[in-house]
């Protein structure tokens, strides 16, 4: 089923619905999990760093690379400098936690990390090699509202409660935006649940500029989740919470999210003939030595968020 | 070295002519046709007894024979009819026109009237299989529904990315580069429910020819293969209809004279079934959604006199998926055609095609006006093509023309509607014309000795009116940025390509019944399919060359041996081949190719390269026939950017290919056939290593490579069982045909790899949680199918 689901999740994605076919093809298209021999590869240095301007402890991580059958947890690496500086001078220094998180604290040095159109360098100094990074804080729209829709039964889903989030994109072309989703505080990290935003639509040469957020951006806020049998939940229940958090995203943050998505969403099934071929996600990251090479991004977000909680009855059911 | 050439070809040109007109000679001329229904035989042979060599008939059944006056016997043949031999005392120009009868299919007896010809071996033209819809009908069939392109995949140095692609693939080209005519009119998309099934319906079709080398310098416009499918002209005689309920599609045909003998018509329809049953046992139709796909054919032809012949094509054809009656995607083609043939004197054949041939999609999405998006998509083309035949001497066929082709490109149409307020993002159309000039012989230069050369001249002009724009030279693999943009007016000429495209073959008959034959053809292609995903799909756009993209061109050279044994009972062929290709187009990771106006900041281009070597046995005769294929090839992409700029194999390469189709005939009413295909596994990347970013697990190739590992090898085998309905009922003769088809696709259920991708397991973890990884196998048809189908003629 996890084909339909993922189809679903982004019903109006055009390239998914072609997905539709798939209908036809599910009967006899079918999926088995085998155990190829990957070749080996020695390890490269990983750097996690998406850091916001909120008034939370940031993290940064550094970890290794591993063969992709390792299925436990990532190596941290320590004993490295990790430090962030913006245009003005200021300086941010991460902590090493002994564990690959390098962590900063707003009330360690009494300032905000995330100021609205400034730069900022990330600088890893890790065995005599310098690693480094530049993010623009971009600006970040607010949410006007949230407003749950209800849904008669149909062919997949039971009658159902669907969250939208009302936000208008920034005026001028060029904001790009990754929008995270909470149910009942829980993330929501499918991978066919990432939703970035080119404007307030999904590209570049789209160029949707300066309305609401378009229908699929605006419903990929639902999870779409299954009971025992295989049938399909309604994304929201009397008494759910909901909470939409827009990250301003630098424009190539947006293309590493773009490609990261398509890496790791994969459709399955019939959908993978037209799937694209395997290939490395971007990284923003430079090694001061070719011989060390690294991988990973840093990006710095302005965030705005809003939630709300369902009360079935203030819903209209104006199906 | 050059000029010297030129010269030669000159000398020998000239000598030809000069030949021609050296002694008086007469002229036989005149079409072959089919006496059951008129329909004109395509490739029939006019073998004259006394000069041991004769001609053959070309697309519209057209012979025509230039020689010495003198008492001739005439062999008019065809295989499977009943030859026709005529005594003739040549002291004019004789018209003779020939009605061949199919020969009596007393299968008891096995008497075969007509040696199958051996124009395979004594033909100049190599590299090109053709199939009859009668073989095509036979072979077993996905869910039992005749495919004509599914078929020409059992042929050598035809692949396939896989089961239930679109398209097919040509001694290495991409699906792109092969050019589909339907009545002289090019295809755009050939496939029904994605490539599942093709959009021809067999039932109006006549025959198919592919033509993977050696291409005439006739044909141009896509650089890896020809695929000309002509359809049928339409019963002369009577009013006949054929049909028949398969498993996915219902079919009806009908075919009758206009004017006995001289006019006839062909109005063939096909449409799926399903939605239509489904109706009866579900609501979920009931709201305007819909799923099905159909297709309508005509045609009509008018002999205006024994000089002049008109033909009118048409095809009209759509698939359909709504999800409601706003909400929905839906694509076809629609081609007409218009042909007049003009016989100028008894020599020189015209004909003159104008032809419409339209490719476009649309999308809607919202079910209310405050949020909706509306998109659509079109390739409009428009042509004239005039073609000349001048029949100088058994010695010489010219051939001679040119084609105007106007394209008219709308990659975008859409409108995006946001909480009620609208954006168009309509991407600018796109106009350009492509205009081409050629000139060819067919020269037998002695019993043994057979060349074919040409050349062909073609333009390409990308015109305004409409914003164009220069990308910045970065190092290849990212996103070009503009950095600058340009307006055009309309028609306004922004870039201009030409290439002469020569082409020459050769055949060397070593002994009556083998030769030996070699090519070398240029080819060129200026609008390109643009699809980065595994198989085609409707929604890839076509777009011409421009002042970024340059026409893709390729060099294609192959040598060959064929041998038929017996009377040609048996035809063998060897070929080998290597083919050259320029500029071609590949794809940034994360290209953006739908409403992107920046898409060429998105292309890449490289070069190709594909060699192989095609072995083929058919057996033409008895109750067990059929023919075998077997290819060796490669096929390789470099282009900067990926792969670290090396080599590397593209999606479809296939070490070995091997397929057989076979058939076999018994006394009673059953006849059997079956298919096996087994391929090597294709090429595919797989990562090296994993990492984590914001708890999201990423596959990573630590040598960046591109289609470095391959999948489990490809085998099937299918049977099908036909049983003919009773030829008699009582002591008297039915006059209805019926037969019932019994097929098995996938017999032993083999799970055949499509592609094998990589995720996690858990769908949504929680932080902090271990995330495993898998491996997963996709096969599109796992299992065997089963179908029936049912077909009946009056």
């Amino acid at each position: 089923m996890k084909r339909i689901k993922s189809k679903i999740s982004t019903k109006y994605n055009v390239s998914v619905i072609l997905v539709m076919a798939g209908f036809l093809a599910a009967l006899v298209s079918c999926e088995d999990q085998i155990d190829p021999v990957l070749e080996e590869a020695p390890p490269q240095l990983v750097v996690d760093a998406w850091l916001n301007n909120q008034l939370t402890g940031q993290t940064v991580r550094l970890t290794r690379t591993r063969p992709y059958f390792n299925q436990g947890q990532p190596e941290g690496v320590t004993g490295a400098s990790v430090i962030v500086t913006d245009d003005q001078g200021k300086q941010f220094t991460f902590i090493d936690q002994n564990n690959g998180s390098y962590g900063w604290s707003p009330f360690q040095d009494n300032m905000v990390l995330g100021e609205v159109g400034s730069t900022y360098q990330l600088r890893i100094e890790l065995n005599g090699v310098t690693y480094s990074a530049e993010s623009t804080l971009n600006p970040v729209p607010t949410i006007d509202s949230i407003t749950f829709r209800f849904e008669e039964k149909d062919f997949i889903f039971p009658d159902s409660y669907w969250a939208e989030f009302w936000s208008r994109d920034l005026i001028g072309v060029g904001n790009t935006y990754w929008i995270k989703s909470y149910k009942n505080g829980m993330y929501l990290s499918n991978p066919d649940e990432i939703n970035i935003a080119f404007d307030a639509g999904f590209s570049e040469g789209g160029n949707i500029d300066g309305l609401y957020f378009i229908p699929p951006i605006r419903d990929l806020v639902n999870p779409i989740d299954e009971a025992p049998d295989d049938t399909f939940l309604s994304p929201f229940a009397d008494g759910d919470s909901v909470f939409v958090e827009i990250n301003s995203i630098s424009n190539e943050a947006f293309i590493f999210l773009n490609e990261m998505a398509l890496q790791i969403n994969r459709p399955g099934g019939f959908a993978e003939l037209f799937a694209t071929p395997l290939a490395n996600v971007p990284t923003n990251i430079s090694s001061s030595d070719p011989n060390e090479a690294v991988l990973g991004f840093f990006n710095v977000s302005a965030v705005e968020g809003l939630g709300k909680r369902l009360n079935t009855d203030e819903v209209t059911r104006t199906n | 070295m050059k000029s010297i050439l030129r010269v030669q070809l000159l000398l020998l040109i000239s000598s030809t002519f000069f030949n021609a007109y050296a002694q008086e000679k007469f002229t036989v001329n005149g079409y072959i046709k089919d006496g059951a229904n008129g329909e004109d035989l395509i490739g029939a042979t006019l073998f004259v007894q006394e000069i041991g060599d004769g001609t053959v008939t070309n697309f519209y059944g057209f012979y025509s024979l230039t020689l010495p006056p003198g008492n001739y016997t005439f062999e008019f043949r065809y295989l499977g009819y009943l030859t026709e031999t005529r005594t003739v005392e040549l002291t004019q120009n004789e018209r003779i026109d020939v009605s061949l009868q199919l020969e009596g299919q007393q299968l008891e007896e096995i008497v075969i009237e007509a040696e199958p010809e051996d124009i395979n071996v004594s033909g100049v033209q190599m590299s090109t299989n053709k199939l009859d819809i009668q073989s095509i009908q036979k072979l077993p069939s996905f869910l039992g529904e005749v495919d004509v392109l599914k078929s020409i995949q059992t042929l050598p140095g035809v692949s396939a990315v896989g089961e239930g692609t679109t398209g097919f693939n040509v001694r290495g080209g991409s699906v792109g580069q092969n050019l589909v005519l339907l009545d002289e009119a090019p295809v755009y998309n050939s496939s029904h429910l994605l490539g599942f099934f093709s959009v021809f319906n067999p039932d109006a079709v006549k025959d198919i020819q592919l033509i993977k080398g050696g291409i005439p310098a006739r044909y141009g416009g896509r650089i890896a293969s020809i695929l000309d499918i002509r359809m049928k002209e339409g019963n002369k005689k009577e009013l006949t209809a054929q049909g028949g309920i398969g498993s996915i599609f219902s079919r009806l045909s009908v075919e009758a004279p206009i004017v006995k003998d001289k006019a006839s018509f062909i109005v063939a329809a096909r449409r799926s079934y399903a939605d239509v049953l489904a109706k009866a046992f579900t609501d979920v139709l009931d709201d305007g959604a819909a799923l099905n796909f159909y297709d309508l054919t005509l045609k009509t032809n008018y002999d205006i006199d024994p000089k002049n012949r008109i033909f009118l094509s048409g095809y009209f054809g759509r698939d359909k998926f709504k999800f409601d009656a706003q909400q929905g995607f839906s694509w076809g083609n629609t081609t007409s055609t218009l042909r007049w043939n003009h016989l100028f004197n008894d020599r020189l054949f015209s004909n003159f095609t104008v032809f419409y041939s339209n490719y476009d999609y649309k999308l809607a999405f919202g079910d209310n006006e405050l949020d909706k998006f509306d998109w659509n998509s079109e390739i409009n083309t428009y042509n004239f093509k005039p073609e000349f035949t001048y029949f100088i001497n058994p010695q010489n066929e010219v051939a001679f023309g040119g084609e105007l082709l106007a394209y008219n490109f709308e990659p975008a149409n859409a409108v995006g509607v946001s909480n009620g307020e609208t954006r168009d993002i309509t991407i600018d159309e796109k106009n350009a014309l492509e205009t081409s000039l050629y000139f060819s012989n067919d020269q037998n230069i002695s019993d043994k000795i057979s060349l074919q050369y040409g050349l062909r001249w073609s333009n390409f002009m990308y015109l305004g009116a409409g914003t164009y724009y220069n990308y910045a030279n970065i190092p290849p693999g990212e996103r070009r940025p503009v950095i600058s943009e340009s307006t055009a007016d309309n028609l306004e000429l922004i870039e201009n390509y030409t290439n002469l495209e020569p082409r020459f073959s050769f055949k060397y008959q070593t002994a009556p019944k083998s030769s030996i034959k070699g090519s070398y053809n240029r080819t060129a292609q200026y609008i390109h399919l643009i699809s980065n995903t595994t198989a085609s799909n409707p929604l890839d756009i076509w777009t011409p060359s421009t002042n970024n993209i340059e026409p893709q061109t390729a060099d294609q050279v192959a040598l060959g041996y064929f041998k038929n044994f017996g009377d040609n009972d048996y035809e063998t062929s060897v070929e080998t081949y290597y083919r050259q290709s320029r500029n071609q187009i590949d794809y940034i990771d994360g290209a953006d190719i739908l409403i992107n106006e920046f898409l060429e900041g998105d292309l890449l281009s490289g070069e190709g390269r594909a060699y192989g070597l095609e072995f083929y046995i058919k057996k033409n005769i008895g109750r067990l026939n059929g023919w075998v294929s077997y290819t060796l090839a490669r096929t390789e992409l470099k282009v900067d950017g990926i792969n670290d700029g090396e080599w590397y194999p593209t999606r479809y390469d296939q070490t070995h290919n091997f397929k057989l189709a076979a058939f076999y005939e018994t006394n009673s009413r059953w006849s059997f056939s079956a298919n096996f295909s087994y391929i090597s596994g294709t090429p595919t990347t797989f990562p090296t290593d994993r990492f984590e970013i914001q708890g999201y697990t990423i596959p990573y190739n630590f040598t960046n490579s591109r289609n470095n590992v391959r999948i489990p090898d490809f085998h099937r085998l299918d049977i099908s069982a036909t049983l003919n309905g009773k030829k008699m009922i009582g002591d008297k003769k039915r006059k209805n045909e019926d037969y019932w088809v019994f097929s098995i696709y996938n017999v032993y259920g083999r799970r055949n790899p499509f592609s094998i991708y990589f995720s996690q397991v858990d769908e949504r973890p929680l932080p902090g949680e271990v995330v495993e990884t898998q491996a997963t196998q996709v096969s599109i048809i796992g299992t065997l199918l089963p179908s029936i189908s049912y077909n009946f003629k009056f």
